[in-house]
């Protein structure tokens, strides 16, 4: 959210030609005037907007990013509290319909200078190549129009500048170009429980792949970063920079090699020329109208902002697909108490991890899902037990007086694209005078079984682990779809190097290409995708084919 | 289950101490000191009140001197016209939404037992919320605004601003703020020196 304040000291700061490291100092950055035609106009800073922000500028283009939030110093600007930390969430309203509404904010939205990446529990497995050949495997969904080794490259250069911890060898997927470049955190509570359940009963778990530094980490043009402390608040931010959110990461990069950070500018309007490409983007910063003029434009605002951002401007719509195909995660949460201390704010969030469910020999739904330890922080852990349980009065405070002997297993599952799931803008205007967007979301029939599926097995680890008073909280996690990545121009938004089939200079980089939803968190994948779309831009413009 | 018990004043003690950082110190302070909302800035007096008495038994705080005040917080939210991102398409805006549910509770308290919520003894007035609460409640207010989704929207932000509070963190044992220099002894049962312990455990 950009908030209508006086300005902030990092945003004179950066029209000084600086911006805030972790720590608030001043680092400098080469600025751009509106009038100067740079390359590029990135909007959106999180996992789609900063690897590619720091890929062209690295390749020596001129490139701007505009993002709607501040761009915070993490060690002086976030506190230790949930409630505080809400300034990380978009909370421009957005409306939920459909029999299974989604929560946004802070369950799915971020903002700032890195995005999403501010929030993310920072879980970062890859895909398995069959993910992405859902409809060839089982005849529903999207197959991708690229392969897993057309992403393997990538995965490998991301965890390696990222710093992943994680384990080697892991345990599932293909063989791996190099192991993880750090050995996994260590395991929590609510890891060592899903651990010794899941060991008598059979199922393989692993230390899992997490984008947070189990040692100090060095790379050039990030400078060093220390290891986590394990606070167990990545979801309200890390103010220690050990996770690698994209504002201790390729947001530093990118401005080490010349790139600008534009905060709080908020993207309303293209302007388009009779050749029909974008010539300008028109932003809002401190309530003034501004134009940045561009040869070239990405997208990356994500799976609800970048749709709406198309929709309003009717844009790159020819196909009718805008909106369309809106996906979330199974993300059934199941929660139990136990004899235990287990302390859940403490240490990684997700620790420990099984992809044995990838592709579950008893199913009766396509894909399938990977099982992870959760602990939890409290205002959370409360706000789910209202909404989830009901509970209040005095079973709510007693409820509430477990909360340190609290630990959860969670899904991350596969969710199909539906006709009657999308994004559409809505009649009722928010505070900056924009139509509010409306997302209908049901699950069908397959997010039901699988998760029925999940529900029962992770009773049964639970209740194995020694849980008492196990209770199962059905959510859904991540926005993905709404401008499928394809080879077909009637069916897809944008082709398979992230291009708008009607808008020649535009280029969609974020969670909202995705043609299916991946069994696996997506954070990792955005990257992937960015930097791939990224590289074959830079590789088309040598040949002058943009 | 387990239900521990902890010793007051913990987290205040802790917050004084170099194990929080200034960012944190700095936000769970300000919300010890925020004085309680007397005057209302959103809702009127009489709606105000009905709040205030449905929060008493929400999240009933009979041990306190000063309840942790909820309504209050309530009010500054709506008043500033803060979200939290999102609301149910069925449901009007969050102001609408709590200021219709409000009078749908003293309609409701009416066709029970014809008497507005906040004159109901504290029996009658859990009456009254479990029935708005499993959408089974009378009222004219019920049938344009979906009763069970007023009450869950009201609930789940009454128990955030509650468990927000430090008083609050005190009486359930969490010392998640005082991570200034990290946690090491994170495996089961393993804590650091300063993190308070249960006095006891009751079943």
């Amino acid at each position: 959210m950009t908030e209508r304040t006086t300005p902030t000291l990092a945003q004179r700061d950066e029209r000084a030609g600086v911006a805030p490291d972790l720590h608030g100092r001043s680092i400098p950055m080469r600025v751009y005037a509106t009038s100067d035609t740079v390359d590029a106009v990135v909007i959106g800073t999180g996992a789609g907007g900063a690897p590619l922000l720091a890929r062209l500028a690295q390749a020596g283009l001129k490139v701007v990013a505009l993002e709607a939030g501040k761009h915070w110093a993490a060690a002086r600007d976030f506190a230790t509290d949930e409630r505080a930390q809400a300034k990380l969430f978009w909370t421009d309203e957005r409306l939920s319909a459909g029999d299974d509404p989604l929560s946004f904010g802070n369950n799915n939205s971020g903002t700032g200078v890195g995005g999403s990446t501010l929030h993310y529990t920072a879980y970062v497995p890859r895909v398995q190549p069959d993910d992405l050949r859902l409809h060839t495997e089982f005849g529903v969904s999207a197959d991708w129009p690229i392969g897993y080794d057309e992403l393997a490259p990538y995965y490998d250069e991301l965890e390696q500048f990222l710093g992943i911890s994680g384990p080697t060898p892991y345990p599932w997927g293909p063989p791996r170009q190099r192991s993880y470049p750090l050995a996994p955190l260590p395991l929590n509570g609510a890891a060592q429980l899903m651990q010794r359940a899941c060991a008598t009963m059979g199922i393989r778990t692993s230390p899992a792949p997490n984008a947070a530094l189990s040692g100090s980490y060095y790379q050039a043009g990030v400078g060093w970063r220390a290891a986590c402390t394990n606070r167990g608040y990545c979801q309200a931010g890390c103010n220690t920079g050990a996770k690698a959110s994209m504002d201790v990461t390729y947001i530093p990069l990118a401005i080490a090699h010349g790139a600008e950070v534009r905060a709080e500018s908020f993207v309303t309007r293209f302007e388009t020329n009779e050749a029909g490409r974008i010539t300008g983007v028109v932003y809002v910063r401190d309530g003034i109208e501004q134009r940045q003029l561009c040869r070239h434009v990405f997208l990356c605002a994500g799976a609800i902002e970048t749709p709406r951002l198309l929709l309003i401007n009717k844009l790159a719509n020819a196909s009718g697909q805008v909106g369309r195909n809106f996906m979330a995660h199974t993300g059934l949460q199941v929660w139990g108490q136990f004899a235990e201390d287990v302390r859940p704010y403490k240490g990684i969030p997700g620790a420990l991890i099984s992809e044995d469910t990838h592709r579950p020999q008893s199913a009766d739904f396509a894909g399938g899902y990977l099982l992870q330890s959760i602990g939890v922080m409290p205002v959370t852990y409360a706000s789910q037990v209202a909404r989830g349980r009901g509970l209040w009065g005095d079973a709510l405070r007693e409820h509430l007086r477990g909360y340190n002997h609290v630990a959860g297993i969670n899904i991350l599952g596969e969710g199909l694209p539906y006709a009657h799931n999308y994004l559409e803008l809505s009649a009722e205007l928010d505070a900056r005078g924009l139509p509010k967007p409306r997302v209908h979301f049901t699950n069908g029939a397959n997010e039901r079984r699988l998760t029925a599926h999940a529900d029962k097995l992770m009773r049964e680890i639970w209740t194995q682990a020694g849980a008492r008073d196990i209770w199962s909280f059905p959510r859904s996690a991540h926005t993905i779809g709404t401008c499928r990545m394809g080879n077909d121009a009637a069916t897809a938004v944008v082709n398979a190097e992230g291009r708008s089939f009607d808008v020649p200079n535009l280029y969609i980089a974020d969670n909202s290409i995705f043609p299916s939803a991946l069994g696996v968190n997506p954070a990792l994948t955005i990257m992937a995708l960015a930097l791939r779309i990224a590289d074959c831009f830079l590789r088309r413009a040598r040949h002058g084919e943009v | 289950m387990p239900a521990d018990n902890y010793p007051t004043g913990t987290v205040r003690a802790l917050l004084e101490t170099d194990l929080v950082t200034p960012p944190t110190r700095h936000a769970l302070q300000e919300r010890l000191r925020q004085p309680d909302v007397t005057t209302p800035r959103f809702f009127d007096a009489r709606d105000f009140a009905t709040l205030r008495a449905a929060c008493a038994r929400l999240i009933p705080q009979p041990e306190r001197e000063q309840a942790i005040d909820l309504a209050g917080a309530l009010d500054e939210r709506l008043a500033a016209g803060k979200s939290d991102g999102w609301r149910y398409d069925q449901m009007p805006p969050d102001g609408e939404a709590h200021r219709r549910g409000l009078r749908g509770l003293d309609e409701s308290a009416q066709a029970l037992f014809a008497t507005n919520f906040q004159q109901l003894d504290a029996t009658r007035q859990d009456e009254v919320l479990l029935a708005v609460q499993r959408g089974e409640a009378h009222g004219e207010t019920w049938r344009t605004l979906p009763a069970r989704r007023f009450f869950e929207e009201l609930l789940a932000e009454l128990t955030e601003v509650y468990y927000s509070h430090p008083l609050a963190k005190e009486e359930i044992g969490d010392a998640s703020m005082a991570d200034a220099h990290g946690w090491q002894k994170i495996s089961l049962d393993e804590h650091e020196a300063h993190e308070p312990q249960a006095l006891e455990t009751s079943e």
